[in-house]
């Protein structure tokens, strides 16, 4: 069967540069946006507070460096698309090298912005407090670089989508079904690295305020973003199950679009949460920095609100699930 | 490929609930989220009703999620009942 | 990666039905079963005002779970359900757990278990909403605040047995999924012990205290 017009070959090496573009060029805005924020607050640090002005730009740079690994892996991924052999070249190959880009681009947006925010939170909050600056940048660093988890999801799906072999599945619904796993991980990578993102931020702010108070706020922050990447999760299990289930042979265009209908409502249905996840895990930690004694009700609350708010992820896995299994 | 007419519409149906609960679910997280961020606040300002803001909070989350549970219905309804 | 789908079955032919058992999450059930039980009765043998390591650690969760119950639900209903929410938690804290023991898998990472706990904790809790509430109370809950409203606050409700069911098992399973994908990728070199504490022991104690709180809410929302 062919698409397009096409023969197998050409036809696979242009979703893969099509796939490769798509990781690069999405890939980019997180990382470029949150490395921007960071910028903008250390430069109004440094405004506030000349004399450490070494510190905060050391801090900077080590910040951006490590917003800079969501758009480093989506790099990866794109050069990986244009040079890679194609051992066997279909429509199933093609549709798994588009969804690769597709899931490392998407995919790396989240962690990229939400990187930034805890890396120019904690310069502003250097300025404040520059006695603790190792504190800071060290809880930073922690912050960040969890983060990064979503992004992580997203990459490990990307490669298995690269080097699973196609084999001899049915070229629909297998690939609709392909790209609904790249979509799936991808989007909903979106709102639980910028959740992530937020709740680091608000630590940071919280150990320059009260340094003394480290120890829980980033527990606080730690189990925060955990509970925030559980959207991502959810997107991670349906791309599997899409990935690695054997659909049976269906030219019908229902059987095709609902499995890539699963994926993108998985994938959207995670971003909304994520967000909302991150801003109660903000709002814990900067009480918890403000009154620890009251650390254990506060993130009781914490984990109450962010569970309640996941429910609506949680719909929506079961509506992918439907639309895999069911329909 | 030649498309049928009902072949159009189911694969329509599915589609559609897919975006339904995918965008449904967007507005509702937020939101819930939201209203948890502002809870912890009052309880940092006021620890001692911990409890009343906790219902409090429950009452509003549950009242924000209902977008989301018509959401899910025309999922289920696109899914079974088109 | 094959593992993952594999599980050992049981079939029964009945009358045109099959009735399917899984095996493992039955043994593994049992397992859970033995564990708590032995925690139970050696934390409790030799009780003293100086309290031993184990006793210690039960008297811990229990005098946090009665407190929990109670700021809920106040203190007569709290010496009723609060048994209920401990044992909950001792046993989902030690499902969540068992996955980090080579050769044992948990019993949530299948969906039977978290949905049946889930609708254990949705009858308990429309349970006491109908004996503290009055049948004729009860039901008019649903028709507010408009009568047509009613089939959506019936979904409304049924979608939470849903929702606490499927975070647990979503969490667990994909935890399972990551350390598999990524033990398979590293050749099981350094990371996957490091993965198996994470979901095991920290994302597992979080999903069951969330489970337990949610059961806890569940049933204070229909009290009032």
């Amino acid at each position: 069967m062919t698409l397009l017009g096409l023969d197998n070959l050409t036809l696979t090496q242009t979703a893969a540069y099509v796939g490769g573009a798509a990781a690069m060029g999405l890939g980019a805005i997180g990382a470029a946006t949150g490395e921007g924020f960071t910028a903008s607050r250390a430069s109004e640090a440094i405004a506030r507070n000349e004399e450490h002005a070494g510190d905060i730009i050391k801090n900077m740079l080590v910040g951006q460096a490590i917003s800079e690994s969501a758009s480093i892996f989506s790099l990866v991924i794109a050069i990986l698309l244009l040079f890679m052999d194609m051992p066997d070249p279909g429509i199933v190959k093609a549709a798994s090298l588009l969804a690769a880009g597709l899931c490392m681009g998407f995919g790396a947006i989240g962690s990229g912005v939400g990187a930034g925010l805890p890396a120019g939170r904690s310069c502003l909050a250097i300025a404040r407090q520059p006695a603790v600056s190792g504190r800071i940048t060290t809880n930073m660093l922690i912050g960040t670089a969890v983060c990064q988890t979503p992004a992580i999801f997203a990459m490990v799906v990307a490669l298995i989508l690269l080097f699973k072999p196609a084999g001899g599945a049915a070229a629909f619904p297998t690939s609709a079904a392909l790209i609904g796993a790249g979509l799936s991980t991808g989007l909903a990578a979106i709102g639980s690295g910028y959740g992530g993102g937020m709740a680091a931020g608000a630590s940071c702010e919280g150990v320059a305020r009260q340094p003394e108070t480290t120890t829980a706020v980033t527990t606080t922050m730690l189990v925060g973003q955990a509970v925030a990447q559980t959207p991502s999760v959810f997107g991670l299990l349906v791309s599997f199950v899409l990935m690695f289930r054997s659909f049976p042979e269906s030219t019908a265009l229902s059987a095709s679009v609902g499995l890539l209908s699963a994926g993108l409502c998985m994938g959207l249905g995670g971003i909304g949460p994520g967000i909302g996840n991150g801003m109660t895990a903000e709002g814990a930690v900067r009480w918890v920095a403000r009154r620890v004694d009251y650390s254990g009700d506060l993130m009781r609350i914490m984990l109450v609100g962010q569970a309640v708010s996941q429910s609506t992820a949680i719909y929506a896995m079961v509506v992918s699930l439907v639309l895999i299994f069911v329909v | 490929m030649a498309i049928e007419g009902a072949e159009l519409v189911k694969a329509a149906a599915l589609l559609g609930a897919g975006l339904s609960m995918g965008l449904g679910a967007i507005g509702p997280g937020v939101g819930e989220g939201m209203a948890a961020a502002k809870a912890c606040e009052a309880i940092g300002q006021n620890p001692k009703e911990a409890g009343l803001l906790t219902r409090t909070m429950l009452v509003g989350q549950a009242v924000a999620e209902s977008t989301g549970i018509y959401s899910l219905v025309i999922a289920l309804l696109l899914l079974f009942v088109v | 990666m094959d593992r993952l789908g594999e599980i050992h079955q049981l079939l029964i032919p009945l009358s045109g039905y099959t009735i399917t058992i899984n095996l493992e999450v039955l043994v593994m059930t049992g397992i859970v079963f033995l564990l708590a039980l032995t925690f139970g009765f050696v934390a409790s043998r030799q009780k003293k005002i100086l309290p031993g390591k184990l006793q210690l650690i039960g008297e811990l969760i229990v005098l946090t779970f009665f407190g929990l119950t109670e700021e809920a639900l106040g203190r007569t209903h709290a010496r009723t359900y609060a048994p209920l929410i401990c044992a909950l938690f001792i046993f989902l804290l030690i499902s969540n757990w068992l996955g980090i023991l080579p050769h044992l898998e948990e019993p949530t990472r299948d969906l039977n278990t978290p949905l049946s706990l889930g609708i254990l904790g949705f009858v308990v809790a429309h349970y006491v909403g109908i004996r503290n509430k009055g049948f004729k109370v009860y039901i008019k809950s649903y028709f507010e605040p408009v009568f047509f409203l009613m089939p959506l606050n019936v979904i409304g409700e049924l979608a939470k047995i849903v929702s606490i069911s499927f975070r647990l098992f979503g969490n667990i399973m994909g935890g399972a999924i990551i350390i598999l994908v990524v033990s398979y990728l590293t050749y099981s070199i350094l990371l996957p012990p490091f993965l198996n504490i994470f979901f095991g022991l920290f994302v597992g104690t979080i999903q069951a205290f969330v489970f337990t709180m949610l059961t806890v809410v569940y049933i204070s929302v229909q009290l009032k």
